[in-house]
């Protein structure tokens, strides 16, 4: 009887909590890439990603009280399967995590018309930062332009700039030749010598011409904009051919660790910025390996979950979430809507203080999003692989935010007209 | 039964050689025809028009270029990808130097361009063959993607070295560009689809046709008996890069909506390659069929374990899509290497003598 009474108890329980959790759950899906060439470096993002959510949903119950349907699609970073991945995904998905500089090309037009918001969080396209313009795009906590604003401030402090020759090495794509404009600026104003390198997609592994050039031209420091496999033939090219690292600087996805795990000791001195950075002692650390990790729910390991990307995909996850809980905080509703998440992005006020409450201090600069501001500019250190891991060999470094700003205007000017007629967000200063 | 040919006279040379003589044909046709004219897009969601739809079209015709080249003048080629490319990249140009331009008009004329640089390209093809031939078009492949690179003109020297496509109306409708719809783009597709389809089923069947089918079964017997091997080769090549050229404007205009020098990179054509392949050459509804079996059907195997309810994440779903799909050419390919135009003409035959077989 006993028995009977608690299995009907337990039965109610679970139809309760199985109706509120279908009737109250948020959408969220990540255009995830775990197959295809850049799988190597989209493992540890996807996972990180996946495993804040997981952590929030079973340590706080979701966000705000509602649980968060965390949905990866593989697109395998094609942009075929990536499109295919949105429409699949818009109906009743509240944002879309693009992931790839194609995906994010082909979609940002259409989100005007789908509004629905775009959270590409470090990549993209730079100008997106402007909100009057890309009313449905957040790049936060930081642009590419604010990337290469930072490697420069950063060689600067070293050796100062002027009379310098920097050797630009890009992955010849949308992506690599993002920062160019931003640098060909610089290289007019602060009288340095840039020489920009492209390496074709299928060069990405022999980069032996791109590396000979450099021995011709010797660079002061060689600047990387690269991404899978271009980073790892790049790294074991530039030991090969002897180049200091230390006067080797690469952004943020140049920074990753199985990269440089492959040559070891011999990369000592490779730096990479990064707005982003694995505290290993953080107490968010700590949630995940009890709600997440123990119960053997995560499909990340040990070694992964130390490095620089994995960090990542955390801080990328805790974007968006806060996004909710503003929008959630905003609206006085807890199954917010994609416009309603618009909202939140663009008020993100990640402080210091927010950042000791959700335990991960130190892993991302504080930021702050605006209407007219969608990047937050949040700054980043430089990393610096001691052998064996990154470490931080910086103090926060800030981007020159007035030339950006001035930068992304035009530059996201010229996008709308490109596109007219383009809708603009006029409620934004 | 469904295919009974018994009381279908024929009493004129001319019924003899129609393009159906079989009225069943002209049924089935017109049945598709109007699943594709009116309940498809009448039903269609966003989703089956953007993943299944539209990219099938296109991709059929990419194919029927390459099919006109391949399979019936027998000139093997690589390089359709890129000239994909050229049809797309003239497009781009001609709408933002003249944006007057109908935007219809304009991806017509785009096959102009791709052709004439097919006809370059195809200049070698006088003198070498087969394989050779092939490694040929692979230069003008590598050449072309190079140059979309570095040819900053092309792209309006847009900083990320992409083409993004404008707001294109016609008649106060949008027909490209994000405001489009799927509905008007659809039909669009389709209609220059259909149109092509008809000129080349035409062509085919006609004086052209037969002297590319000549040249392919051996090109020194219709040399003898007087076929001009130059020009029936070049404009084997010019029909093919102006289809494909067609192909790739609608493939960057009507559905990508932007695209990267290396989207038209090898990749593409061998896929075109595999459609024209799988789906038969020298056959002109293979190229419907390839298209539905390697684009469509990943699509569909993709949604099914979601739909059943199963748990498996979508990673894994990706890998076994990619074994299913290569499983399944490779099961074709063996049981009817012609392609799957030969396995409906065989079906089909079965059909008319049922239920009696010989």
């Amino acid at each position: 009887m006993r028995m009977t009474a608690k299995l009907l108890a337990a039965a109610v329980v679970a139809a309760v909590a199985g109706s509120t959790a279908s009737a109250e759950s948020i959408y969220a899906p990540n255009l995830s890439y775990r197959t295809g060439p850049f799988a190597a470096t989209g493992i540890p993002l996807m996972n990180g990603q996946k495993d804040y959510i997981d952590m929030l949903n079973a340590r706080d119950g979701g966000i705000g009280g509602v649980t968060v349907d965390f949905d990866e699609c593989e697109t395998g970073y094609s942009t075929e399967k990536g499109v295919e991945c949105y429409e699949k995904t818009k109906g009743k998905a509240i944002v879309t995590q693009p992931w790839s500089t194609g995906i994010t090309l082909q979609v940002l037009p259409k989100t005007n018309v789908d509004e629905i918001p775009i959270l590409a969080p470090g990549y993209g396209f730079s100008p997106m930062a402007d909100g009057k313009v890309f009313k449905w795009a957040f790049n936060a906590p930081s642009s590419y332009w604010d990337g290469a604003s930072m490697i420069l401030q950063y060689i600067d402090s070293q050796d100062g700039l002027k009379g310098k020759k920097i050797a630009f090495l890009h992955l010849d794509h949308p992506f690599g030749k993002e920062p160019l404009p931003f640098l060909e600026k610089k290289a007019a104003e602060q009288g340095f010598e840039l020489v920009p390198i492209p390496v074709g997609l299928k060069e990405m592994q022999n980069q032996s011409a791109q590396w000979l050039q450099i021995r011709r031209e010797r660079p002061d420091y060689v600047v990387m904009w690269g991404w899978g496999a271009m980073n790892a033939g790049a790294i074991t090219e530039a030991v090969k051919t002897k180049f200091p690292m230390d006067h080797f600087i690469g952004v943020w996805w140049s920074g990753h660790d199985a990269d440089l795990d492959l040559v070891g000791e011999e990369g000592k001195g490779y730096k990479s910025i990064s707005w982003s950075f694995p505290e290993l002692d953080a107490p968010v650390m700590a949630d995940i390996k009890k709600y997440v990790v123990d119960p053997g729910n995560s499909q990340s390991n040990e070694k992964e979950m130390q490095g620089v990307f994995y960090g990542r995909g955390l801080v990328i996850s805790m974007i968006l979430a806060e996004g909710i809980k503003a929008a959630q905080d905003h609206f006085g509703t807890a199954a917010i809507d994609a416009t309603q998440l618009r909202w939140g992005l663009e008020n993100l006020d990640v402080t210091e203080e927010r950042l000791a409450e959700l335990g991960m201090t130190g892993m991302v600069p504080p930021f702050k999003t605006s209407c007219s501001d969608h990047t937050g500019h949040s700054g980043g250190w430089m990393l610096e692989w001691d052998g064996a891991k990154f470490v931080k060999v910086s103090d926060l470094l800030k981007p020159e935010t007035d030339a950006i700003a001035a930068l992304e205007v035009e530059k996201a000017k010229e996008y709308a007209d490109a596109n007219a007629p383009w809708p603009m967000n006029d409620d934004c200063n | 039964m469904f295919y009974r040919t018994a009381g279908q006279f024929k009493t004129s040379y001319s019924a003899d050689q129609a393009l159906f003589p079989v009225r069943q044909d002209a049924v089935l046709l017109i049945v598709i025809l109007a699943f594709a004219w009116i309940i498809f897009p009448l039903t269609a969601s966003e989703f089956t028009f953007q993943t299944l739809l539209i990219p099938i079209l296109i991709y059929s015709l990419a194919a029927l270029g390459l099919n006109i080249l391949t399979g019936y003048a027998g000139q093997l080629s690589l390089g359709t990808g890129a000239f994909m490319g050229v049809g797309a990249y003239a497009c781009y140009k001609m709408v933002t130097l003249m944006p007057w331009m109908n935007p219809i008009v304009a991806i017509l004329l785009s096959g102009v361009f791709s052709a004439g640089i097919g006809v370059v390209f195809g200049i070698p093809s006088l003198r070498i063959k087969g394989f050779y031939l092939a490694i040929a078009t692979l230069a003008a492949q590598f050449f072309l993607v190079w140059l979309f690179e570095k040819w900053a003109w092309l792209y309006n020297y847009n900083a990320s070295g992409a083409i993004q496509v404008p707001n294109l109306d016609m008649f106060g409708v949008y027909v490209a560009g994000p405001q489009a719809t799927s509905f008007t783009q659809y039909y669009v597709v389709l209609a220059i689809v259909s149109l092509l389809t008809w000129v080349c089923i035409n062509l085919t069947r006609g004086r052209p046709g037969r002297t590319w089918k000549a040249t392919r079964d051996m090109d020194i017997a219709a040399e003898l008996i007087g076929i001009d091997l130059m020009r029936s080769k070049l404009t084997a090549f010019a029909v093919s890069s102006y289809i494909v050229g067609v192909a790739g404007a609608l493939f960057v205009f009507m559905w990508r909506g932007a695209a990267e020098p290396n989207l038209f990179d090898i990749p593409l054509s061998f896929r075109i390659l595999f459609i024209a392949i799988i789906g038969g050459l020298g056959s002109v509804l293979g190229n419907y069929l390839g298209a539905i079996l390697i684009v469509g059907l990943p699509v569909v195997l993709g949604i099914v374990p979601e739909a059943l309810g199963l748990e498996i994440t979508s990673a894994t779903v990706e890998h076994l899509n990619v074994m299913i799909v290569g499983g399944l050419i490779i099961f074709f390919l063996i049981i009817e290497p012609h392609g799957l135009a030969q396995l409906w003409r065989l079906i089909r035959e079965k059909l008319i003598i049922w239920p009696f077989p010989h």
